[in-house]
């Protein structure tokens, strides 16, 4: 491709004084070179980090080893030989949250274990994201009666992802973390503005 | 003769009555010898403690043991009737060793207390629980939340606002 | 010379742990000199649900106590609440439920090697014994449509016949299996390095297992030849041929070899099943009863979802490939049962552990913890 070059005499200038998030945004340098990217198409190397971040982002989630109940068990079949949970560069399962950047709530949050979940997701690094797996994550699934087990992991930790099932099949675990992955591919400020069709 | 019958026989005084667990022979023990009859079952040959579980009959509790034989391949039920208020019974953690956890259990859920234990403290739930869940008048309704103390400990407590998400 | 000791946390979160199971060590240099073990991470008060619901919806409460085989759960409960109200089962209905069970023994261990050469640092093992595993999960899919919780077996016999071309994929299973577990003798047991994590550690006699309350494999490690399934013959197996596998060391590695042999003792049952299936019908006829909606013919039996069995206490228990399952259930009269209380193999499997791993280091502690093979959802409840 032919290397392009930014035309600084379109660089549309704000003249008044910026009052909202947006308009402060537009206000410094970057968002200019954004939007002349935006009427380029593409082809600037600022959309294409954020492009790149985010693939790189997508394209290795390290997840961390949190198994908690029976759904931690097809875990372990999703990331054995016959689902391959490689193919999503997500093989690495970490025992440090520190190095993941993946959650699985796999399994039933025990009110006891909850502050632990809680703790586990403080102590990963940004960016991170959180797959809630199975019914007894989403919402307290069987033991939603039960005296002792939290309603939902939504109560203490943001979730990106719902996978629903008792415990979800293998092949639902896979669709969740393709749903995670188009959600990754959107994040930023390019795709906000659209630049990163 | 079966095994309940033989140890009536053995300790007539102790052993209140003789019936049966469905299919296996059951003796209801005066609550107060219990530890003389564990440890003369012992001899018996009983060396399996399977469960001991504790069931709450609103007026009453029961607490029964069962017992298995691999010697005599024989089973063996007995069974304690404590008073509802103050549930105690002897502890057998120095007969089967196997107890412990299981006598902290039924501590634990059932609310039975057992004299001589040498740790007696919740097992399943956290220390500071309020209630026995496996009681019939537990409180279902009542939500308690555990959050972490500075020692790495649980500390229980009605208000869930240190855990819970701001919605 | 005296050093002072430490005290070192390991869990709830931790790879080892097989879940959320918690060691507090006291450790003096590299060895463990005090282990305690905390539990109830993953406590969910199943028995208090065994008072909430009927008896026929506490089935699926049982799938997810030992969620890695879940069919003997739905057995024992089935079958103390079979002896409870005096239920007859039909024969072939016997005989499905052995062969599932069975089946789901051979899974168990077979992610019991895995996941103990996962701990010692060999990751091959998992990869074979989960491959292994998809196919028999294939043929529990077909027979009921669920892979992990089956909620399968009914008091009075099954939920469903067996598929069309089921027994054909069992003996394609058991065949492969057998030339399977070849390979992965060759491949673990003669291993220098694996001998040496094993042999040895975590001693256990054959008085002391008993008395600490330990059942099942772990147990036959010691030298004690006690198997529910020879001891009180439930179901079909006294007329089945079979032994139960044990072995004198009483160490880790005698429990490993012990489970390893129970897959070959479980794939010859299966085969004993395939030839003597017999036909009729799997559930009792006096329960079961033809639904008049026009539904399909293949489900012709249902057992009827509320009834009532006389007022009565049983303890029933079975062999469960983790050692002794056992239900109590006391029924009031009632549509619910009035109290249900578990024994649980790996709750009372765990209490030993802290008298086997004194005076070892902590890759000792997790070789010893691997081959008493625990699941945590059993541990807690």
């Amino acid at each position: 491709m032919d290397p392009v070059t930014i035309d600084t005499t379109k660089i549309r200038m704000t003249k008044r004084k910026p009052e909202t998030a947006l308009e402060k945004l537009e206000d410094t340098n970057l968002i200019n070179t954004l939007l002349a990217a935006k009427d380029r198409e593409g082809f600037i190397l600022l959309t294409t980090i954020d492009q790149a971040m985010n693939w790189g982002r997508l394209s290795s989630l390290w997840p961390v080893t949190s198994g908690l109940a029976c759904c931690a068990i097809e875990m372990m079949a999703v990331s054995m030989a016959h689902h391959d949970i490689a193919r999503f560069g997500m093989e690495v399962f970490r025992a440090s949250p520190r190095q993941a950047d993946l959650m699985f709530v796999a399994g039933t949050v025990t009110k006891r274990m909850a502050p632990r979940v809680k703790q586990l997701y403080e102590m990963m690094s940004e960016p991170k994201w959180v797959i809630s797996v199975g019914s007894c994550a989403n919402t307290g699934g069987p033991y939603h009666e039960s005296y002792c087990v939290l309603k939902g992991v939504d109560n203490i930790i943001p979730v990106d992802v719902y996978i629903p099932g008792c415990p979800p099949r293998p092949e639902a675990w896979l669709y969740g973390i393709i749903q995670l992955r188009e959600k990754i591919k959107n994040e930023g400020y390019g795709a906000k503005w659209g630049l990163n069709k | 003769m079966n095994s309940a019958e033989e140890l009536k026989y053995l300790l007539p005084n102790s052993v209140v009555s003789v019936g049966v667990q469905t299919n296996k022979p059951q003796a209801v023990i005066r609550k107060e010898d219990f530890l003389k009859v564990a440890e003369k079952v012992k001899e018996l040959g009983y060396d399996n403690l399977s469960v001991i579980t504790g069931v709450d009959r609103v007026d009453r509790i029961e607490v029964i043991y069962n017992l298995f034989s691999y010697k005599k391949k024989q089973n063996l039920a007995l069974k304690v009737v404590l008073d509802h208020r103050s549930p105690e019974v002897d502890s057998v953690t120095s007969i089967w060793k196997v107890a412990d956890w299981l006598e902290r259990e039924t501590y634990d859920l059932v609310g039975v207390k057992f004299n001589g234990h040498p740790d007696l403290k919740r097992i399943l739930l956290p220390e500071g629980w309020i209630g026995h869940p496996l009681r019939k008048d537990y409180d279902m309704n009542t939500e308690q939340f555990v959050t972490i103390g500075e020692d790495g400990e649980d500390i229980v407590s009605p208000d869930g606002s240190n855990l819970l998400r701001r919605k | 010379m005296e050093t002072e000791t430490l005290l070192l946390n390991m869990g709830p979160v931790h790879p080892s742990t097989h879940g959320v199971l918690r060691f507090k060590l006291r450790m003096d240099g590299e060895i463990i000199r005090d282990c305690q073990i905390v539990v109830g991470y993953l406590h969910r008060g199943t028995e208090k649900f065994g008072e909430m619901k009927t008896y026929l919806q506490f089935i699926p409460y049982t799938d997810r106590l030992d969620y890695i085989a879940a069919m003997p759960n739905n057995y024992a409960y089935v079958k103390a609440v079979e002896e409870l109200a005096g239920i007859e089962v039909p024969q072939r209905a016997e005989y499905i439920r052995v062969l599932v069970m069975e089946l789901n023994r051979v899974i168990n261990h077979l992610v019991f090697m895995g996941s103990l050469l996962l701990d010692l640092g060999a990751s091959t093992m998992i990869m074979y014994g989960f491959r292994e595993r998809e196919n028999a999960l294939q043929l529990y899919e077909s027979l009921c449509g669920a892979r992990m919780t089956f909620n399968y077996i009914r008091p009075g016999g099954v939920r469903e016949d067996l598929p069309d071309g089921f027994i054909p994929k069992l003996n394609e299973f058991i065949k492969d299996m057998e030339k399977r577990i070849v390979d992965y003798e060759e491949l673990v047991n003669g291993n220098e390095i694996f001998l040496m994590r094993m042999k040895n550690i975590g001693v256990i006699n054959a008085e002391e297992a008993i008395n600490y309350g330990m059942t099942g494999p772990s147990m036959r490690g010691s030298g004690v030849d006690h198997d529910i399934r020879k001891l009180e013959p439930y179901s079909i197996y006294q007329d089945l041929d079979f032994k139960a596998c044990m072995r004198r060391e009483g160490d880790s590695y005698a429990r490993y070899l012990v489970r390893v042999d129970e897959i070959r003792e479980s794939l010859h049952i299966l085969k004993q099943i395939v030839d003597k299936l017999p036909k009729g019908n799997t559930i009792n006829q006096r329960y079961g009863f033809a639904p008049n909606t026009g539904a399909p013919s293949a489900v012709t039996s249902y057992f009827p979802r509320i009834f009532t069995p006389a007022e009565g206490e049983v303890y029933s228990r079975i062999e469960a490939p983790k050692g002794e399952l056992g239900f109590f259930v006391a029924s009031d009269g009632t549509t619910k049962p009035y109290r249900v209380k578990i024994r649980s193999p790996s709750f009372c499997n765990l209490v030993a552990l802290p008298k086997m791993v004194l005076g070892l280091k902590i890759p000792d502690l997790i070789a010893a913890f691997g081959t008493i093979d625990i699941v945590l959802g059993d541990v807690d409840r």
